[in-house]
């Protein structure tokens, strides 16, 4: 039985040829929370268009945004780059009420993909995995946990869980690639 | 050998065999058998013992709904007593190498049994016997009745080691399910693949089919039915249907969600570990197709449920898809027509019918000139007035019927009987929807009507008979979900030779000669009630259907009354005189079939049970040999002993070692929501008690925060980090629940406010470090901070980083001690730790867990929500008056706090208690202010919190008290097993009242 | 398990992603202190518990995290409609109707 790692260091935990479920690189990440007339003056600072449709993401070189409520979104960014958009997101306080906290360290990224990587998830999620297009991401529940499920392929996922929810996440998934690898 | 197997015949494998054993003694059957159909073929018909009166029984159906034939059997490689399974049907379970099964209710022999006593008293046996018997005298209860009762009842044994396999549970969407794999449902899958949906389609049985499984010598469009049935499952499956055999729909939930359990590996002989037993589908469907087919009812007369009396189409089933004969000969008794077929298919394999008894008068005429060529009697007009036979029927007792009138009886010999009462369609899943149902007078059973889900009934479930039949209905309603969903397809027809159709008449009990008293004719045969009880029932003053179920069991048992529930109508119907649509039905309840509990635990069972949260820190924890306790999700380390120490030692150490020189604690499971917004100061006015527009951005402050019926629902400190940026703490419980709360009044009662809230609980890890030697620890690892007392004092907080490590850095306390809490990034929070840990040596550190939290705070005085509250303290109970910021207008429970009961004296209030003789109070133990009033006494409060103070070296609690604050030093009483103790009543405060030790 | 529909997300979802909130339309009164005890405690405690339609509140929480309104008939547990949060209660008489 694999055993889900204690430390949580990112690499991969399970490998098939049609599944594969890996453990990310931590990556910055900022809840970024202002009102409708804030999205143009925000997004010109941080370089796209901030979505507006629940579940709509926008992607300018590294930077990656998904809207996830109607006046909040999530900012995915590399490491580096978090002081950069703390500096310019404050350039705004004046003018547009807003709110961005670092949740670099809150969750963690579990990566599912290969050809059963759909039904993988149908382990744990109540819905209808087709509901989600690819190129888009909902905050939804899995296997009784708040998660943010991102479909970057029609066969390849993103799962941003809670640090402590992920060992519980990780250990009906790692359960799953062994069920599903026996038949 | 198998000396009732026919060669060449059925879907069985003839080829291959199968070694198994049925109560120890060997047998073979063939691949593709059940575990009844093998000991059949060997003319085994006794399988079990009944449950009340414990009468031999062997098989009457082969299917799911069988009454009788329950089996124990042992799962798995290593048959080990965690894979015993009960009351397993022995007509669904499939054979397979090596499978171990035992008869039930049995002792000491299926053939020879104890118990069967019972039936001789069956008149002492009465329906509502429990009710009436066991009433008196009351003293017989527990040493007589009881007992007896436990011995006697329950079907089969429950195993008593941990089921070692595991089970598994999906998530399925689909357009348009599927339930049965008959003609009906293969063609409302077909339709609705057409159309291009997506389709799942799941039959309970091994193999798709149905009833064509059973009806080999029909022709579907030219083609032998079987070479058909393959045909239409290869195109299926090339549609892309998704077949699901082997599994049940156990039940029809809201909205068109299904419940299905698949049975994985129970067939298999020796299964991969890794796949689970059993699968849980929950499905969503658009649409729902429900042709499950119909069940065939028995006809009730005396000994009907002796071995060898089984239902004709069973029988049929046996022949046609095992391969088995069921008798060498035969008597079918029936009142439809379909038991004809039974007889003649069974002629044809040179089985014995010594008679065809009809209760009919009027008969069609091409049975009865297929049966004169057959050369087999037919008795038209008769009735069933016994059966004879010990543990297998040797005879039966048929009698003409005239004019109402029961003639003489004549004795048949035969050691099968064949019966028929019709069929009823199968109801239960429509029955979960609410689904009316509308009384169908020619066919004396109920019919789905209309249900309010997306759902369509096909075939023989809404009284339809006969394959063509079904065929043709199946297509129209898979396209007529298909239409629903907005596709687009042409129902199809088939052409059908030699497709059995007919008809028939629906019998309450049949007549009979004998005294009814001592007739046992059953209607619910597994939990053995007869046309008798239901009668009695009825003249006892049961008038509806429910009362009846209940005063006699009919239909309560694990078969969910699928034989039995119209015949207990009809029979309570004609005892009440009324017509049986104004009588009922009782409700169809999930599961459709018994289902395990593993299949609903799914993967929450183990350590996937529930959720275990842990902390960056626990690892360390764990390393180090803590001792660890639940607290809401989270584990937190409760006390860390060296080699030798029990709990005490090691927390009275702890207390002192924090007192005298410094502890590490990890905080990190408190709550923690940053509040960021130009309006951030004014929301939290609102929501808390206390005063916060004039806290210093490098403040913090206690706040409490109140339900608004004004009690208490949580606290924890809070930060003011910038003008517009708050670090609220929360309890560790109450961290999702506090949230919610805001986002409740943020959302929907002051949406204008310019504010946001978002849980930062695991961005932070947060290392508490509290004692007179805290500073000297810490100091050398901060840059950017001055932690003089002057520039930090209590209460203070600021950005720094600790050990190179980015901080939010607070000088508080919640031991009364010189204290600090680190909240530094999560990634980061175990190698600070271990940094301080390692420093800490020179300072004479320890770390400490909970427990020793607990004991430090209530040294203090400092009330843990949830302990020393519970949801009825408000502010002024607790002694947190002066939380409260007397000038704000409103805040979240301030208009409670004015109302008359909260603001009456008596009310209980938070005091210290300290007893006289040194002995420790247990939590929760009642008070009495006089100890010599009779029982029962006036209770005044309980006690919250109690500890052995280290630090005071004595005991100390905490305790909610009616008036408490007005009897300061008085003396009350703690009522216990053994003994009285006496407690005087102090302040809340038993250390350091004047706070300095904070202040160093 | 129940399908609800959004009205942020517009999306009809498993109620696996929702939680129940109580009744709908009980606002805190405007300045609580010049409210009668009599009137703060029919807000605190009074609810009406209809057979029928209800009018109630649901939070999205495994979702966009809204709180929105809904009327659900208590007898069938079907949801007539949902709505956002501070827009008006939607007339009964015509939802009905519709159902029917």
């Amino acid at each position: 039985m694999t055993v889900v790692p204690h430390e949580l260091v990112a690499g991969v935990l399970s490998e098939t040829p049609d599944l594969s479920v890996s453990l990310m690189p931590l990556r910055g990440r900022f809840s970024l929370r202002l009102m409708p007339e804030g999205t143009d003056p925000a997004g010109e600072v941080l370089g796209f268009r901030l979505p507006t449709r629940i579940g709509a993401r926008q992607a300018a070189g590294s930077r990656e945004v998904v809207c996830l409520g109607p006046d909040e979104w999530l900012v995915v960014c590399d490491d580096a780059d978090r002081a950069v958009i703390e500096q310019g997101v404050a350039t705004l306080a004046a003018s547009v009420p807003h709110a961005l906290v670092d949740l670099s360290d809150r969750e963690l990224t579990v990566m599912v993909s290969g050809s059963r990587a759909t039904e993988l998830l149908t382990l744990g999620w109540p819905r209808d995995p087709q509901s989600v297009a690819v190129g888009t991401a909902r905050r939804t529940v899995f296997d009784g946990v708040t998660v943010v499920i991102w479909r970057d392929g029609e066969t390849q996922w993103r799962l941003d869980v809670w640090r402590s929810f992920a060992p519980h996440v990780l250990d009906l998934l790692l359960t799953g690639c062994r069920e599903l690898a026996a038949g | 050998m198998s000396a009732f197997r026919v060669h060449g015949k059925g879907r069985v494998n003839h080829g291959r065999k199968v070694g198994f054993r049925f109560d120890g003694t060997p047998f073979e059957g063939l691949e593709g058998d059940t575990v009844a159909s093998a000991l059949l073929a060997h003319g085994v018909h006794l399988m079990g013992r009944s449950f009340k009166y414990h009468r031999p029984r062997g098989p009457v159906t082969a299917g799911s709904e069988e009454p009788n034939a329950l089996i124990e059997t042992r799962r798995g490689i290593d048959r080990s007593e965690g894979r015993v399974e009960p009351n397993t049907r022995a007509t669904m379970a499939e054979l397979r190498e090596g499978l171990e099964a035992v008869s039930q209710n049995r002792w000491p022999s299926l053939g020879f049994d104890v118990g069967a006593v019972n039936d001789g008293f069956h008149k002492l046996l009465p329906a509502g016997f429990y009710y009436k018997t066991f009433m008196w005298p009351k003293s017989f209860w527990d040493k007589v009745y009881e007992p007896f009762i436990r011995a006697a009842a329950g079907l089969g044994r429950s195993p008593d080691a941990p089921d070692p396999d595991s089970y598994a549970s999906r998530y399925l969407h689909t357009d348009v399910l599927v339930v049965g794999g008959g003609p009906a449902g293969l063609a409302a899958a077909r339709a609705a693949a057409e159309a291009g949906l997506r389709v799942t389609l799941v039959d309970e049985s091994s193999e798709i089919g149905g009833s064509l499984l059973s009806e080999p010598d029909v022709v579907i469009d030219g083609t032998p039915a079987w070479d058909w049935l393959a045909g239409e499952v290869a195109a299926l499956a090339a549609l892309g249907v998704k077949l699901m055999p082997r599994t049940t729909a156990i039940g029809y939930y809201h909205q068109n969600m299904i419940g299905l359990v698949e049975r994985v590996t129970d067939h298999l002989a020796e299964p991969d570990p890794a796949l689970p037993r059993e699968r849980l589908w929950r499905v969503r469907a658009r649409q729902v197709v429900l042709a499950q087919g119909a069940l065939e009812k028995p006809l009730i007369f005396d000994g009907n449920d002796r071995p060898g009396v089984m239902l004709a189409g069973s029988a049929q089933t046996y022949l046609n898809r095992y391969g088995v004969r069921v008798g060498q000969t035969a008597v079918v008794v029936t009142s439809h027509d379909s038991a004809w077929s039974a007889a003649f298919d069974l002629a044809a394999v040179g089985t014995s019918i010594a008679a065809i008894v009809d209760t009919r008068a009027e008969l069609r005429e091409d049975l009865l000139g297929r049966a004169h060529a057959l050369g087999i009697e037919v008795l038209r007009g008769h009735t069933v007035t016994g059966t004879a036979g010990r543990l297998r029927v040797s005879a039966i007792t048929v009698n003409p019927v005239q004019s109402g009138a029961v003639g003489a009886g004549r004795n048949i010999a035969c050691d099968c009987v064949l019966m028929s009462g019709g069929w009823t369609p199968t109801l239960h899943l429509f029955s979960h929807t609410q689904g009316k149902l509308e009384w169908d007078e020619e066919g004396k059973t109920f019919l789905p009507f209309e249900t309010r889900e997306d759902c369509q009934i096909a075939g023989a479930g809404r009284g339809l008979w006969g394959i063509e039949a079904a065929l043709a209905d199946g297509s129209a309603m898979g396209a007529r979900a298909a239409e629903a969903l907005g596709a687009r397809v042409l129902a199809r027809s088939h052409a059908v030779e030699r497709d059995r159709t007919g008809s028939g008449v629906a019998k309450k009990e049949l007549p009979t000669l004998k005294d009814l008293t001592s007739t046992r004719a059953f209607v619910d045969f597994q939990n053995d009630v007869t046309a008798k009880d239901l009668r009695l029932a009825v003249r006892e003053g049961m008038r509806s259907i429910e009362h009846v179920k209940r005063y006699t069991t009919n239909g309560m048992a694990t078969d969910q009354g699928k034989m039995s529930n119209i015949n207990g109508l009809i029979i309570a119907a004609d005892a009440l005189g009324k017509p049986a649509p104004q009588v009922g039905l009782t409700t169809f309840r999930p599961p459709y079939t018994p289902t395990s509990f593993g299949a609903l635990c799914g993967y929450h069972r183990g350590d996937h049970f529930d959720l275990t949260r842990k902390t960056p820190i626990d690892p360390w924890a764990e390393a180090q040999g803590a001792v660890f306790e639940p607290v809401g999700q989270w584990r937190r380390a409760r006390y860390f002993p060296k080699p030798g120490e029990d709990m005490d030692t090691a927390v009275a150490r702890e207390c002192l070692t924090t007192r005298s020189a410094v502890g590490m604690f990890d905080a990190s499971t408190l709550g923690k929501i940053e509040i960021v917004g130009p309006d951030a100061a004014a929301f939290l006015e609102r929501m808390y008690t206390n005063p916060w527009s004039k806290l210093a951005p490098d403040r913090c402050r206690y706040g409490l925060l109140l339900g608004e019926d004004g009690f208490i629902r949580d606290d924890g400190v809070i930060a003011r980090l910038a003008q517009d940026r708050f670090h609220v703490t929360t309890t560790t419980g109450g961290a999702a629940r506090v949230l919610a709360m805001m986002e409740d009044y943020l959302q929907t009662e002051w949406p204008h406010l310019k504010v946001w809230l978002t849980s930062v609980t695991e961005q932070w890890a947060t290392i508490a470090l509290n004692g007179p030697k805290a500073r000297a620890l810490l100091e050398p690892f901060v840059e950017g901070l001055d932690l003089t007392p002057e520039a930090f004092p209590h209460m203070a907080n600021g950005t720094c980083t600790v050990a190179g490590f980015p901080a939010r850095l607070w000088r508080v306390s919640f031991t009364g001690e010189l204290g600090f809490e680190i909240n530094v990034p999560a990634r980061h929070g175990r190698e600070l730790w271990e940094i301080l840990w390692q420093a800490g040596q020179a300072h004479g550190v320890c770390a400490y867990g909970t427990e020793t939290m607990h004991v430090l705070r209530a040294e203090k005085g400092y009330i843990i929500v949830g302990q020393d509250t519970d949801g009825t303290v408000t502010p002024q109970d607790a002694g947190l008056g002066w939380a409260i910021g007397k000038a704000k207008p409103d805040f979240v429970g301030k208009r409670s706090l004015s109302r008359p009961d909260m603001l009456v004296e008596s009310r209980k209030q938070l005091v210290g208690l300290l007893t006289e003789d040194h002995s420790k109070l247990e939590e929760g133990a009642q008070i009495v202010l006089d100890p010599s009033q009779p029982i029962p006494m006036k209770m005044v409060g309980h006690v919250t919190s109690s500890y052995h103070s280290q630090a005071l070296g004595r005991p100390i609690a905490l305790a909610l008290v009616e008036g408490g604050f007005g009897r300061m030093g008085d003396l009350v009483h703690v009522p216990m097993e053994d003994r009285t103790l006496a407690a005087r009543i102090t302040g809340t405060v038993f250390l350091d009242p004047a706070g300095d030790r904070l202040k160093m | 398990m129940l399908l609800i529909t959004c009205p942020y997300c517009q999306e009809t979802l498993p109620e696996a992603e929702f939680v129940y909130a109580g009744e709908a339309h009980i606002a805190r009164p405007e300045d609580p202190s010049q409210v009668s005890d009599e009137a703060w405690r029919d807000f605190l405690f009074i609810r009406t518990n209809p057979k029928g339609p209800h009018f109630e509140r649901w939070r999205h929480l495994h979702g966009c995290g809204r709180f929105f309104n809904a009327v659900r008939d208590t007898v069938s547990d079907r949801f007539l409609t949902t709505y956002k949060a501070g827009e008006p209660k939607p007339d009964l008489a015509t939802l009905t109707g519709e159902a029917k």
